[in-house]
């Protein structure tokens, strides 16, 4: 570890939310009251479609939304009741949030000056922050004369400056281009492994929740859908609703009925072994969708897509749409009618009212399981 | 250029050149006026040729009339009230804008009605206010019939008196009680980033520093457009003052140049020097402007820099 490593590391805190719940009045509850324990030093995103209650939450951790209940723990303090200058977070906004009339050095020193410290120890700060972010040139300028990749790593540097014990940013990677939200994801997964700070990262790109997060927290409509590690939720989704969420293109999800042998579409065709029996959701990701002669299953092609590296072929099964990404180099040459199979360890069974995952839901002997674990 | 045809040149250049005599022509005829002698005027008529006895009329205005305290006067009553307004609307603005107060927008709606019904529509009743600050109070008190339990209480109904007329305060106040700015800074602070605000919590800063530390730079430019345009409407306030004050040194200097003009028919009023007062009173808004007109453009563009 170097001295600028070690001259920014923050005392990760635990941050414990204790029936924490949300509304504005009886009829508009944002937040129903939830039980969440984020470890310290972790790295958690939240991930939801807007509207979910994602960004409340976050705002509720860091103090600029008060809770309707619960409790908020941060490294052990009930914070809820306080100011967020008492609460040790710091906060990363969308649209950066920077003193448009203050230098860089001044934006980032800003908090520092609203707690007194002296002149010497701000700039000595400033000076470390801005070289562990590439800013130590631009510390005289102004927000509007940078770049908005150059902006948002003033306002990381503002957060980290006072080595907060959490570290908190609101979907901060929407404002970049894709390539530039590419190189500031690394970055920030970087910087986390440096500081060391608790933080809560809210997006609603799941590919920066996949590549960022320790674990991942799904919220739908202000409920937690699952919260998990991002390979668990990839290939053991709890609900279909983080089915459809995870994945690009998402998993395709068939209405099927079990009658005692088989799992069959509204037309009788048998798409999976199972002795269950009553209406399910069947999910299984277009990856993982066989395609090629000798498969039971028979579906047509309604549109065909070619990426280079692979194909996304859209196809009608029994009037669902079924999604297919054929692996890399393969080709298929099926022009109207596709011969499918589905591999019984990838598929996901669901409960057909609830949605809710069934777990182990296709006995198969634990070897074959224990296998696939290996290979994902 | 979106027609380039000589003609319409022509007449653009002719109804330009009217507009200009039409602008100009009175402070020429202001300015040759202020220079003559009241002698010459009386002989000669409307002076059309500048003379020599400017600083002569003006020397008169500083010793035989009371113009000069009365521009301390509209010096005092035209900075208060700039000064006063630019406090009140930003504070009010800010409050609006970044606190969640039940029925904001009936509250900015009020503040906005003051735009559509000026001093001088409300001048009978601000008159009245004036000579007693408490009569509001007084009325309040008579209506919801608490006097009459004071009356049987105490022996005598409750009957407070301050009047401000007269004072460089009851000429400013009536003045300060005026819209435009608190919108003007309204429309400012709605610009700005709405994570500024959360974004200074999160740092630590309170209310009244997030106050004075951001807001307060950021609006600089239009905190001094409000000011050059409050104070501009100040100097030349004429009504209120006029109503507001009674005597002559407590009189502002707009005023005090119409009063110049004698009361008693058939006198002619010494024009040259009244002409030499209205140059010097114009003198003060003239240099404001020519100091502060950067701010102006910049401030009323409304926009974050």
């Amino acid at each position: 570890m170097t001295a600028i490593d070690s001259a920014i590391r923050a005392a990760a805190a635990q941050i414990e939310l204790i029936g924490v719940t949300k509304a504005y009045d009886a009829k508009t509850v944002v937040i129903p009251p939830m039980d969440v324990v984020l470890r310290p030093g972790e790295f958690t995103v939240i991930l939801g479609p807007s509207g979910c209650g994602k960004s409340t939450l976050l705002q509720m951790i860091a103090g600029l939304e008060r809770v309707s209940g619960g409790k908020i723990i941060l490294g052990g303090r009930e914070v809820q009741d306080l100011e967020p200058k008492h609460r040790g977070c710091a906060m990363v906004f969308q649209n950066y949030a920077l003193y448009p009339h203050m230098t860089v050095a001044e934006n980032m020193a800003y908090s520092l000056k609203v707690a007194g410290v002296s002149k010497p120890d701000r700039a000595l700060r400033v000076a470390t922050v801005a070289k562990m972010l590439g800013l130590a040139d631009y510390l005289e300028r102004k927000p509007g004369q940078l770049s908005g990749g150059q902006r948002q790593r003033v306002a990381i540097g503002r957060a980290i400056i006072r080595e907060p014990g959490v570290l908190l940013f609101d979907e901060p990677l929407s404002n970049l281009d894709a390539q530039l939200r590419h190189d500031m994801r690394i970055e920030l997964a970087d910087l986390h492994r440096r500081i060391g700070a608790t933080s809560v990262f809210v997006t609603h790109d799941q590919v920066e929740a996949m590549t960022l997060a320790d674990r991942i927290l799904i919220l739908n409509k202000g409920r937690v859908e699952q919260f998990d590690t991002p390979k668990v939720i990839y290939h053991h989704p709890a609900s279909v609703f983080v089915a459809k969420f995870i994945g690009a293109p998402p998993m395709n999800i068939l209405d099927v009925t079990g009658d005692g042998t088989a799992l069959r579409l509204a037309d009788g065709q048998a798409v999976a072994r199972s002795t269950r029996t009553g209406r399910f959701q069947l999910g299984i990701r277009p990856e993982d969708v066989a395609a090629g002669p000798g498969g039971p299953i028979t579906a047509t092609i309604r549109y065909r897509e070619d990426l280079g590296s692979h194909e996304i072929i859209e196809a009608d099964l029994c009037g669902q749409q079924l999604r297919i990404a054929t692996p890399f180099g393969a080709e298929i040459d099926a022009s109207s009618t596709l011969s499918l199979s589905f591999p019984t360890v990838r598929l996901h069974l669901f409960d057909g009212e609830t949605g809710m995952a069934i777990a182990d839901a296709f006995e198969e002997p634990q070897a074959v399981r224990q296998s696939v674990k290996v290979h994902l | 250029m979106i027609e380039n045809a000589r003609s319409i040149n022509i007449a653009a250049g002719l109804i330009l050149a009217i507009g200009m005599i039409y602008i100009i022509g009175p402070l020429y005829l202001t300015l040759s006026t202020a220079s003559q002698s009241f002698e010459d005027m009386l002989r000669n008529g409307l002076a059309w040729y500048p003379g020599d006895q400017l600083l002569v009329n003006m020397g008169k205005i500083f010793t035989e009339t009371r113009i000069p305290i009365q521009m301390f006067n509209s010096l005092i009553v035209a900075s208060s009230n700039a000064f006063a307004t630019c406090v009140l609307s930003l504070l009010s603005a800010y409050a609006i804008v970044y606190f969640r107060i039940r029925w904001a927008g009936v509250i900015f709606a009020l503040i906005l009605a003051t735009i559509m019904l000026p001093l001088d529509i409300r001048v009978i009743t601000t008159y009245q206010v004036a000579s007693n600050i408490f009569s509001p109070l007084n009325a309040v008190l008579d209506v919801t019939g608490l006097n009459l339990l004071i009356a049987s209480a105490f022996g005598a109904p409750v009957h407070l008196e301050l009047s401000v007329l007269n004072t460089h305060f009851g000429l400013v106040a009536p003045l300060v009680a005026h819209g435009t700015g608190t919108f003007l800074f309204r429309q400012f602070f709605l610009t700005l980033p709405k994570d500024l605000f959360k974004a200074a919590r999160m740092d630590g800063a309170g209310p009244i520093r997030f106050l004075f530390d951001i807001l307060l730079p950021l609006s600089r430019a239009s905190f001094a457009a409000l000011f050059v345009l409050t104070f501009l409407s100040g100097w030349t306030q004429y009504l209120w003052p006029l109503v507001g004050a009674s005597t002559p040194d407590m009189q502002t200097a707009v005023v005090g140049l119409a009063r110049l003009v004698p009361d008693a028919d058939g006198q002619v009023p010494d024009f040259p020097m009244i002409m030499a007062g209205a140059v010097l009173v114009s003198l003060v808004p003239l240099s404001m402007i020519a100091l502060l007109q950067r701010y102006l453009v910049q401030g009323l563009v409304l926009s974050e820099k």
